[in-house]
C-alpha cells in the first residue's frame, strides 16, 4: 500500500524487477541459443522498446492522458546523443556546417547518453508545461503537433541533422550489456513511481479528474512529475537507440512508429508495468514472426506487421479496452503479500479551533440568481444540516465552499484563512475533505488505496500530525473485509461509505458531505448517521452535510439552515427548523 | 393508457426504483411527487426508454413496452419532456420542433407546426432564432411544444417548472390546465407538489425509490402527513 | 497584387480540401465524441477503386461517381463494423480504434493490390492554367474551389432544410434528448458517417485528378491537416471545420511564400505545426467553438 514504509515499498519494486527482468533476461537466451544472429538485433529491439514503452507507461498509463509526442523527445535525445558522440573528424565530414561549435565536441558513450537524456528532459520541461495543464484531448493534440514540429526541423535543419538521410557514424556499443542495464533501470523507475507518493496522485487523478483535487491533489503537478519521469526514460531509450544501431534518421521517429509503441503499451495494459512489458514482448514478437511472411523481393515487408497490429489492436479495443492483463500486475500481487497492517494506535487528536464560516455568499450564472446572501457557520467538532427542495441552491452553496464554483460575492473562511476563490485543490490542503453526491471513487483501486491515498496527501502538508490510522478508518466504514478488492465491484452502501473515509483520511477540520444518503433506503440512512459521526469524532472533524431528508438531517445535525430559491429561509435546531411552516411550503410547494 | 409494474432500476451499484408500480388511465393527468433523489425522474426515464429496468413491465396502451428504445416508444405514441428541458440551443425554435416531429408524416408536421405557433404565440415571434437565446420560460414552453409535436397519446412531463421565476410557474401550470382541457393524457413530475396534486386527477408520493402514498390529487394535497412523507418523518 | 492574389486562389485551393475532410470528422465528433483517425483512409478507398476502373478505360465523370460511392460505402461499413462497438467507450479507446483501423487500411491495401505506388492516367486538362488580368490560376485551383463551393452549400441546405440534417445537429448537441425526439441513433450516426464518406469522397475526387496515384499511404499526408483544421475550428463545430480548413490552407501558402528565401519547404509544416500547438496551449477548445450561456 502506498503509506507503506520507504523500505518496504523499495523492496517491492526491485523484487518486481527483479523477476520480471530475469525472465526476460532468460526468455532471450533461449531465444537467440535455438537461432542466427538475426535473433540477437530482434532482442536488441525489444529491449529498446521495453525502455521507451516503459516510459509512455509512467505517463500515459498512470495519468490516462494519450501522448503521441514522447517519440518526438526520443529523437531529440538520440540527435543529441549522435552529435555529441560522432568523432569531430567524421562531423568535419558530413558536417561541415554544424552551428554552436558543436563540431568541436566529442563525448564518450556514457557522456554522450547524458547529452541525450539531458536534451530530452530540456524539451520535455518546457513542452510539458502545456501538456499537464491541458490534460485530456487538449493535451493529445498538443502531443502530436509536437511530434510533427521536432519532424519536420529535424528533417530541415540540414547543418546540423543532414535531413531526411539521417546521421550515421555513431561509435557502436558492443553487446547488450547496456541495454540490459537500461531496461532494469527503466523496470526500476516504473515500478518504483507506481510505488511513489507523485506516482499514487498522478493514478489518481487517472482515476477521477474531479476527486484527485478534492483530496488536495493538483492534477498539474501530478501530471508533470509523471512527465519528467517518462522523459528520462524515452530520452535514455532514444541515446541507446542510436548508439546501438549507429545512426538515426526520422524514420525511426514516425507517427506510425508512436502508434505501434502505443500498441504496446495498450494491448498488455496500460495500467501497470506488468501489462506494458507483456503487451511489448508480445506486439514485438507478432511484428517479427508477421514480418518473416513478407517477401523481401516485393519490398513489402511491412505488410504483414501492418496487418497483425491492426488486428491484434482493434481486438483488444472492442473486446477489452483495459489491456489483456487489465490491472493484473506483479507489484499489485506483492503489495497485497507485503502488506502487514500497522498496529491500531491510540491517535490523539489534536485539538482543533478554527470555524468554517460563510457570510454572504452569492452566485449568478448569467442572469440567474442561484445563490444570494446564504451564509454558514460551522464550530469545530460541531454536526450542522443544510436542507432545501431540488434547485434550492444547496449545491451551488456546497460547491462554493469547496472550491468547484467562484461565488460572485461574500467570502469563506476557515479560522482567519480565507478559503474565498480557492482552488478545490487548495480548500482540501487548508483542511477541508468533502464526498461527493454521485460518488466519484477511484474505481480501478482496491479499496486500501482509495483511503491510502487521501492519506498520503496529509502526510505531505501537515507533517506535525500522527498518521492517520487507515486500518481503523476502514473497520469503522466497515469495510475491512472488502480492503483488496476493487472499489468499483462494491455494492453501493459500501461506496457512500467508501467516500466517507476516504474524505475521513485526509484528517480534515470540516468534513462536507454532499447529500450522503442519496440513493440509500430509510434503513441505510440512518445508519450513516453513526457511521458519519463515528468517523468524524475519530479524526476530529465538524460537519457540514446537505441533504433532502430532513428525518436524516435532524437525527444527525446539531444545527439546520434551511435553503429555498437562493435564500435562508429558516435556521435553528433540527426541530425548530422542521416545525417551521416555511420550510413546508418550500418542500411542498404552495396552492395554485 | 400506461400500467407500470413491479419497476426496478439500477445505476451501477445504485437502485433507484423498488418494484414501483403505477398507472396512468386514458384522459386523465396524474402528478408523481416527491422529494429529490426520490427517484421520480429515474421513473420517467425508465418509462422513455433511455434506462433499462432491471425487473418489471411497462405496458403502453396494452403492448408490453418494456425495454424499447425511446424513438420507437415515440412511434408508439409516447413523449417525455426532459428535466431541465434539453431543447437544442444550436437549432432555432423551428428547427427543434421539425426534428421532433421526425417520425410524423410531412403533412402532419405542417399541421402541428400551425397549431404549436397557435398554442405557444411567445415561439411564433421567435421562429428562427436560436432556442440558445430563449428565456427559461420561453424554453419551457419550447420544451412542452416538442413533446406535442409527435401528437403523444401519453406526455410524461418532468419538473416543468424547475428554476423557474413565479410568475412563469403560474404560465406552465395554466399551460397544464390547457393540455388537460384538451383531453391529453399526462404524467407529471413536479417539484410544486401541493399545487401539482391539486391540478391533479390522481397522484402518487415517492420517497427513496418506493411508493409511500397515492389517491385522488386534491385528497393527496390536503393530506396534513403529506410533508412528514414525503421528507421520511412519517411512521 | 498579383502574387497576393494568386496565393490566395492557392491556399483556398488547398484548404478547400483540408475543409472537406475537416467537416467529416467535425460531424462524427460531433455525434459521437471520436476522432476518427481513418477518416482519411477513404480517400485512400476512392484512389484504389479509381485505379481499378482507370484500367478499364472508363471516363473521369463515372470515376468521379465511383470514388465519391465507395467512400460513402467504407464509411458506413466501418461504423457498422467498428466504431459502433465502441460507441460508450472513452474518447482514449475510440482513439485507438481508429488508429486499428488506419492501420488495417494501410496493410490491406499492401496485402491486396500492393505497397507500391500504383498511377494511372489522369484527365488531360488537370494542369491547364487559365490567365485573366496578369494572373496565371491553376485551372485545378479554381475547379476545387468551385466544387468545394457547391458542396458546402449543398451541406448548408441539407443541416438546415432536411430532417436529416436537424437531426445530426440535435444529436451533436444532446444525443439523448434526439432520440427522446424519435431519432433513431444508429440512423443517426450511420448518416453522420455517411455524409462524411461523400465530403471525403469529394476531396478524394479532388485529389486523385491532381495526382492519379493510389498508395497505401496515401490518406496518412492527408489526415493529419484535416485533423488539425477540425480541432483548429473547435471540434464538432461544423462552420468551425470549414475556416479551420481554409484558414490552414492559406497558412501554408503565405508561410512558404514569406519566409525567407532558401528556407525548406517543409519547414513551412514545422511553422504550421508549432503555430498550432501554440493555439492548443492558449485555446485548447478551438477558435470557433463558443457556447451560449444557459438563460433562466
Amino acid at each position: 500500500m502506498a503509506t507503506d514504509p520507504l523500505l518496504v515499498r523499495l523492496g517491492r519494486s526491485t523484487a518486481a524487477t527483479a523477476v520480471l527482468a530475469v525472465v526476460l533476461f532468460a526468455g532471450a537466451q533461449l531465444y537467440q541459443a535455438t537461432g542466427g544472429g538475426a535473433r540477437q538485433l530482434l532482442v536488441k529491439e525489444l529491449l529498446i522498446n521495453l525502455v521507451l514503452v516503459l516510459g509512455l507507461q509512467v505517463f500515459i498509463g498512470n495519468t490516462g492522458v494519450l501522448s503521441f509526442g514522447h517519440l518526438a523527445f526520443a529523437q531529440l535525445a538520440a540527435y543529441g546523443t549522435a552529435i555529441a558522440a560522432i568523432p569531430v573528424a567524421r562531423k568535419a565530414r558530413s558536417l561541415p556546417d554544424i552551428p554552436f561549435g558543436l563540431g568541436e565536441v566529442h563525448l564518450g558513450p556514457g557522456a554522450a547518453t547524458v547529452v541525450g537524456v539531458l536534451v530530452a528532459l530540456a524539451f520535455g520541461a518546457l513542452i510539458g508545461i502545456a501538456v499537464a495543464r491541458a490534460g485530456g484531448l487538449a493535451a493529445t493534440m498538443i502531443t502530436l503537433a509536437v511530434l510533427f514540429v521536432v519532424d519536420s526541423s529535424v528533417k530541415n535543419w540540414e547543418q546540423l541533422t543532414k535531413g531526411a538521410g539521417g546521421l550515421s557514424s555513431v561509435p557502436k556499443l558492443d553487446g547488450s550489456a547496456w541495454l540490459w542495464l537500461a531496461v532494469i533501470g527503466a523496470l526500476l523507475v516504473a515500478h518504483g513511481f507506481a510505488e511513489s507518493r507523485p506516482g499514487r496522485f498522478a493514478i489518481a487523478t487517472r482515476e477521477d479528474e474531479v476527486a484527485a483535487p478534492a483530496l488536495g491533489i493538483g492534477l498539474f503537478s501530478a501530471r508533470y512529475g509523471a512527465w519528467l519521469v517518462s522523459m528520462v526514460l524515452v530520452g535514455l531509450a532514444g541515446a541507446l537507440r542510436v548508439q546501438v544501431i549507429g545512426s538515426t534518421n526520422p524514420r525511426q521517429y514516425t507517427l506510425d512508429v508512436a502508434v505501434l509503441l502505443l500498441a504496446m503499451l495498450v494491448v498488455g495494459g496500460m495500467r501497470t508495468v506488468s501489462g506494458a512489458v507483456v503487451g511489448t514482448v508480445l506486439i514485438t514478437a507478432g511484428t517479427e514472426v508477421f514480418r518473416q511472411l513478407g517477401d523481401p523481393e516485393r519490398l513489402d515487408i511491412d505488410r504483414f506487421p501492418d496487418l497483425f497490429l491492426g488486428v491484434a489492436l482493434l481486438a483488444v479495443m472492442l473486446a477489452r479496452p483495459g489491456g489483456l492483463l487489465g490491472d493484473t500486475d506483479l507489484l499489485g500481487w506483492l503489495r497485497r503479500r507485503t502488506h502487514r497492517p500497522a498496529p491500531p494506535t491510540e491517535r490523539i487528536v489534536p485539538p482543533r479551533q478554527a470555524e468554517l464560516t460563510a457570510e454572504g455568499v452569492g452566485v449568478r450564472f448569467g442572469g440567474f440568481v442561484a445563490l444570494d446572501g446564504a451564509r454558514v457557520r460551522v464550530r469545530p467538532g460541531e454536526v450542522v444540516g443544510i436542507i432545501g427542495p431540488n434547485g434550492a441552491g444547496k449545491t451551488t452553496f456546497f460547491n462554493v465552499l469547496t472550491g468547484q464554483v467562484t461565488a460572485s460575492s461574500g467570502a469563506v473562511h476557515l479560522g482567519s484563512r480565507e478559503l474565498t476563490g480557492a482552488s478545490p485543490a487548495q480548500v482540501a490542503r487548508a483542511g477541508v475533505g468533502r464526498t461527493f453526491q454521485n460518488l466519484r471513487l477511484f474505481g480501478n483501486l482496491p479499496v486500501r488505496e482509495n483511503v491510502a491515498v487521501a492519506a498520503l496527501v496529509t502526510g505531505r502538508h501537515r507533517r506535525g500530525e500522527p498518521p492517520v490510522d487507515i486500518g481503523a478508518l476502514l473497520h469503522a466504514a466497515g469495510l475491512a473485509e472488502v480492503a483488496d478488492r476493487p472499489a468499483r465491484t462494491l455494492d453501493y452502501g459500501n461506496q457512500r461509505r467508501l467516500e466517507l473515509a476516504r474524505a475521513a483520511a485526509l484528517s480534515p477540520e470540516f468534513l462536507l458531505l454532499d447529500e450522503p444518503t442519496s440513493g440509500m433506503s430509510d434503513d441505510e440512512g440512518q445508519a450513516m448517521v453513526d457511521q458519519v459521526r463515528a468517523m468524524a469524532a475519530m479524526v476530529g472533524a465538524g460537519v457540514l452535510v446537505i441533504d433532502h431528508d430532513l428525518a436524516f438531517i435532524t437525527r444527525i445535525s446539531d444545527h439546520v439552515v434551511a435553503l429555498a430559491e437562493g435564500a435562508i429561509i429558516a435556521e435553528g435546531t433540527p426541530e425548530q427548523v422542521r416545525a417551521d411552516p416555511a420550510v413546508a411550503a418550500a418542500y411542498l410547494g404552495t396552492s395554485g | 393508457m400506461l400500467q407500470v409494474e413491479g419497476l426496478t432500476t439500477r445505476y451501477g451499484a445504485i437502485t433507484a426504483l423498488h418494484g414501483v408500480s403505477l398507472r396512468v388511465d386514458d384522459g386523465e393527468v396524474v402528478a408523481l411527487v416527491g422529494p429529490n433523489g426520490a427517484g421520480k425522474t429515474t421513473l420517467l426515464n425508465t418509462v422513455a426508454g433511455l434506462l433499462r429496468p432491471a425487473t418489471g413491465t411497462i405496458r403502453l396502451a396494452g403492448a408490453d413496452v418494456t425495454g424499447r428504445d425511446p424513438a420507437s416508444l415515440v412511434k408508439s405514441g409516447l413523449a417525455l419532456v426532459p428535466e431541465r428541458r434539453r431543447i437544442f440551443r444550436d437549432l432555432t425554435v423551428e428547427e427543434n420542433l421539425k426534428l421532433a416531429g421526425i417520425t410524423a408524416s410531412a403533412g402532419q408536421r405542417r399541421t402541428r407546426l400551425a397549431e404549436a405557433k397557435a398554442l405557444f404565440p411567445v415561439l411564433d415571434t421567435k421562429w428562427h432564432t436560436a432556442a440558445g437565446y430563449l428565456s427559461g420560460g420561453e424554453a419551457q414552453q419550447l420544451a412542452v411544444a416538442r413533446a406535442l409535436m409527435s401528437d403523444p397519446r401519453l406526455l410524461l412531463l418532468d419538473e416543468p417548472t424547475l428554476g423557474l421565476a413565479p410568475r412563469l410557474v403560474d404560465v406552465i401550470f395554466e399551460l397544464l390546465a390547457t393540455l388537460r382541457s384538451q383531453g391529453r393524457t399526462i404524467l407529471v413530475v413536479e417539484q410544486n407538489a401541493r399545487r401539482a396534486l391539486e391540478l391533479a386527477d390522481r397522484g402518487y408520493v415517492l420517497r427513496t425509490g418506493h411508493l409511500v402514498a397515492d389517491g385522488p390529487g386534491g385528497e393527496l394535497a390536503a393530506r396534513a402527513d403529506l410533508f412528514a412523507a414525503f421528507v421520511g418523518l412519517g411512521g | 497584387m498579383t502574387t497576393l492574389l494568386q496565393n490566395i486562389v492557392d491556399g483556398l485551393g488547398r484548404g478547400s480540401t483540408y475543409a472537406l475532410l475537416a467537416l467529416g470528422i467535425s460531424l462524427i465528433f460531433g455525434v459521437m465524441h471520436l476522432v476518427n483517425f481513418a477518416h482519411a483512409e477513404l480517400i485512400t478507398v476512392g484512389a484504389y477503386v479509381a485505379y481499378g476502373l482507370a484500367r478499364a478505360d472508363v471516363n473521369w465523370w463515372v470515376l468521379a461517381v465511383a470514388i465519391v460511392a465507395s467512400a460513402v460505402a467504407a464509411s458506413v461499413l466501418v461504423e457498422r463494423l467498428a466504431f459502433r462497438w465502441v460507441r460508450n467507450a472513452n474518447p482514449f479507446t475510440m482513439l485507438l480504434t481508429s488508429f486499428a483501423i488506419e492501420r488495417l487500411s494501410h496493410a490491406l491495401w499492401q496485402v491486396l493490390v500492393s505497397p507500391k505506388k500504383q498511377s494511372f492516367r489522369g484527365p488531360s486538362w488537370a494542369f491547364n492554367t487559365w490567365t485573366a488580368a496578369g494572373v496565371r490560376f491553376e485551372l485545378m485551383d479554381l475547379l476545387t474551389i468551385a466544387v468545394t463551393v457547391a458542396v458546402l452549400a449543398l451541406t448548408a441546405l441539407v443541416f438546415t432544410r432536411t430532417l436529416f440534417g436537424i437531426a445530426v445537429r440535435g444529436a451533436a448537441e444532446d444525443f439523448d434528448a434526439a432520440r427522446l425526439m424519435g431519432v433513431r441513433a444508429n440512423r443517426v450516426i450511420s448518416g453522420a458517417f455517411a455524409y462524411a464518406g461523400f465530403l471525403a469522397g469529394v476531396a478524394a475526387v479532388m485529389i486523385l485528378l491532381r495526382s492519379p496515384t493510389a498508395e497505401p499511404t496515401l490518406g496518412a499526408d492527408w489526415l493529419l491537416k484535416a485533423v488539425v483544421a477540425a480541432v483548429i475550428g473547435g471540434l464538432g463545430s461544423f462552420s468551425g471545420a470549414v475556416i479551420g480548413g481554409l484558414a490552414l490552407g492559406l497558412a501554408e501558402v503565405f508561410f512558404r511564400s514569406y519566409l525567407p528565401a532558401g528556407t525548406p519547404e517543409r519547414l513551412t509544416d514545422a511553422f504550421v505545426f508549432a503555430l498550432i500547438a501554440v493555439l492548443f496551449i492558449v485555446r485548447p477548445q478551438g477558435l470557433f467553438k463558443v457556447s451560449t450561456a444557459e438563460r433562466v
